[in-house]
């Protein structure tokens, strides 16, 4: 771990209520990177993602996010690293009542001090980015599960988050609009610096995208590997993870 | 043009004599800052950037916002990163999109269709709900008889104490009126037999057929409305289960039983309520029974009696009816359940004129 690391978290244990499922989970993640969590279905990949966001307490261990244990900390410290975190859950999570346009904003008038025309403006282009700029006026369910995720990106993206959680950003998109979005997050991430966080079972774009990747191992009850996702794919990793990427590369 | 010193962003624009427009921009660009405003003229824009010390997506946002329908736009003379973003929003395309535009006219005449179908709508809820309950008599349908006890219960016994409330206090209101026109004409007497014959008639089925809607119809719509967003009718009717029959027959056929049987306990309720008022100034208790007993027919019962089975259909037919074609969203749910409050009770009150031209036609 080294002061340039934005995310990290020693000897985690995650789960539901009391019922632990991932455990001893170390890891740090430098600024600027691109972190895939892969795993089975099941494992707890999306509750590890939950964890390091600060969204669920970690039933053991610490995580910190921008150097701030987010357990611990509470009211308005809490709140200003919460508002530099971008989250797509698997949803999409849109509110229903708002057209895409009002979705991407809402966030944008709750903490920034732009006029309405800019904010305005701003909600055009995240939307523009994602190629939604003709179904900004539709309502979540109007429009298509695939664009309902890209929708749900673009809000994640509202207010120029330093960390960005994408729980599983490809899910329900076509090859094609799936390379699209890896794209996409490689471009934000070389333009703003973004850290980028995915919950993903896409391996290809795993590949194409991140810069490193943790395996969770449902059978040991912790991280299997962690490293370079091109790694994983080279002899001496533990069998039971080279085995799940030549797999799904192949695949 | 506008120009600020001191990092704050700016942008100026110059026209050369080819006609190009060359806007520099420059300055720390972020979210909170007010962006400058400038004026394009032609087609053909360069932009250059000069002291660009900093910016956030606001900057590629604010390009986007003012050239994306510039015909030649050169942004070579912009750092890497952000010609990207600009040149990012420009192409995105995904395959899902479709660009659809829509004008006055057709946003009319969609209105138009779809207040047509809707009404379509609804008779066909109508066709079938009747064929669901045929289907149930023959032992055809599959109907969840689980949910008709259950209603049976939420419906009916649940519902006495507000039904109570209000009979008791229509009862009670109707006498009080009653009363004042009555002592005029030192008819007092006959107070009895305008609460007891206008609460078995008309006002013990209205009131429990509006109380229906205000409190199952909407809580149906919720319910099925609910239902629909999350895809388990969907889920039904891939199983090969009708959601009408199996949803909605139930709970039409509970909520129809019901309501006769709270109407006549709030045509009771409200009899007793006149009579607190009338006893309580020109009449003895002895005095009102015997006239309203007097009052009420055979007749003036099963008038009161059909019209509650009437308006117990239309309270939960309403509430499935909204619930079913609910909007697959939040709000669809909310529109779903006001909806059906607003169409219940209209067509209670419609048919109740109705009834009133029928029961006329053949002297009930």
């Amino acid at each position: 771990m080294s002061s340039a690391d934005i995310l990290t978290c020693v000897d985690l244990a995650i789960g539901h209520g009391s019922h632990v499922i991932m455990d001893r989970l170390n890891l740090s993640l430098p600024a600027g990177k691109i972190l895939a969590i892969v795993g089975p279905s099941g494992c707890g990949k999306s509750t590890l993602m939950r964890a390091l966001g600060g969204l669920d307490a970690p039933l053991g261990g610490t995580t910190t996010l921008m150097g701030v244990d987010l357990n611990s900390a509470e009211g308005v410290r809490r709140q200003d690293i919460l508002r530099q975190t971008g989250f797509l859950f698997q949803g999409s999570a849109l509110f229903s009542s708002l057209t895409l346009r009002e979705n991407i904003e809402m966030p944008m008038r709750e903490f920034l001090k732009a006029p309405r025309q800019e904010i305005r403006q701003l909600a055009e282009y995240k939307l523009a980015l994602v190629g939604l700029a003709d179904a900004m006026d539709k309502l979540p369910s109007e429009i298509s599960g695939g664009m309902a995720k890209r929708a749900g990106i673009a809000r994640a993206m509202a207010l120029d988050p330093t960390v960005i959680f994408l729980d599983e950003p490809s899910a329900g998109l076509d090859p094609v609009s799936s390379g699209r979005l890896d794209e996409l997050i490689l471009r934000l991430r070389d333009a703003f610096g973004t850290t980028v966080v995915l919950v993903s079972h896409e391996i290809p774009s795993i590949l194409r995208t991140a810069d490193f990747c943790v395996y969770l191992d449902p059978d040991t009850g912790t991280m299997g590997a962690y490293g370079p996702p091109k790694s994983f794919l080279q002899a001496g990793q533990p069998p039971k993870v080279h085995a799940f990427f030549s797999q799904a590369h192949f695949d | 043009m506008s120009h600020a010193p001191t990092g704050l962003p700016f942008a100026r624009t110059d026209v050369l004599a080819d006609g190009t427009a060359v806007v520099t921009i420059g300055g720390a660009w972020n979210l909170d800052s007010a962006l400058p405003a400038i004026a394009i003229k032609g087609d053909r824009v360069k932009v250059v950037a000069e002291e660009l010390t900093d910016f956030d997506s606001s900057l590629p946002a604010w390009l986007y916002a003012h050239f994306k329908n510039i015909r030649q736009l050169d942004l070579t003379a912009l750092p890497a990163r952000l010609q990207s973003l600009v040149q990012m929003a420009e192409k995105a395309t995904f395959s899902d999109t479709h660009a659809h535009d829509t004008g006055f006219l057709e946003h009319f005449g969609t209105w138009g269709v779809e207040s047509g179908s809707s009404w379509g709508r609804a008779l066909e809820h109508i066709g079938h709900t009747t064929l669901g309950f045929l289907r149930m008599l023959v032992g055809r349908a599959k109907v969840n008889w689980a949910d008709f006890k259950l209603e049976l219960q939420t419906a009916g016994v649940d519902a006495l104490p507000i039904v109570a409330l209000l009979g008791f206090l229509t009862g009670l209101i109707m006498a009080y009126v009653g009363l004042i026109q009555l002592r005029l004409v030192g008819a007092t007497v006959y107070v009895a037999n305008l609460v007891s014959l206008a609460m078995t008639r008309e006002m013990g089925a209205l009131m429990t057929g509006i109380i229906a809607c205000g409190r199952t119809s909407t809580a149906y719509a919720s319910q099925l409305g609910s239902m629909n967003v999350s895809q388990e009718t969907d889920a039904l009717r891939a199983l090969g289960i009708n959601p009408i029959e199996y949803l909605a027959v139930p709970r039409i056929l509970a909520v129809t039983l019901m309501v006769p049987l709270l109407a006549v306990f709030a045509t009771f309720i409200g009899i007793f309520g006149g009579m607190v008022v009338a006893c309580a100034g020109d009449l003895s208790i002895e005095q009102y029974l015997t006239q309203a007993v007097r009052a009420i027919t055979f007749k003036s019962f099963l008038v009161g009696l059909i019209k509650s089975v009437a308006f117990g259909f239309i309270a939960a037919w309403a509430g499935c009816y909204r619930g079913s074609v609910a909007k697959r969203s939040a709000l669809g749910v909310g529109e779903a359940a006001t909806s059906a409050a607003v169409l219940g009770i209209t067509f209670i009150v419609i048919s109740d004129a109705l009834f009133a031209v029928i029961f006329n036609l053949f002297d009930l």
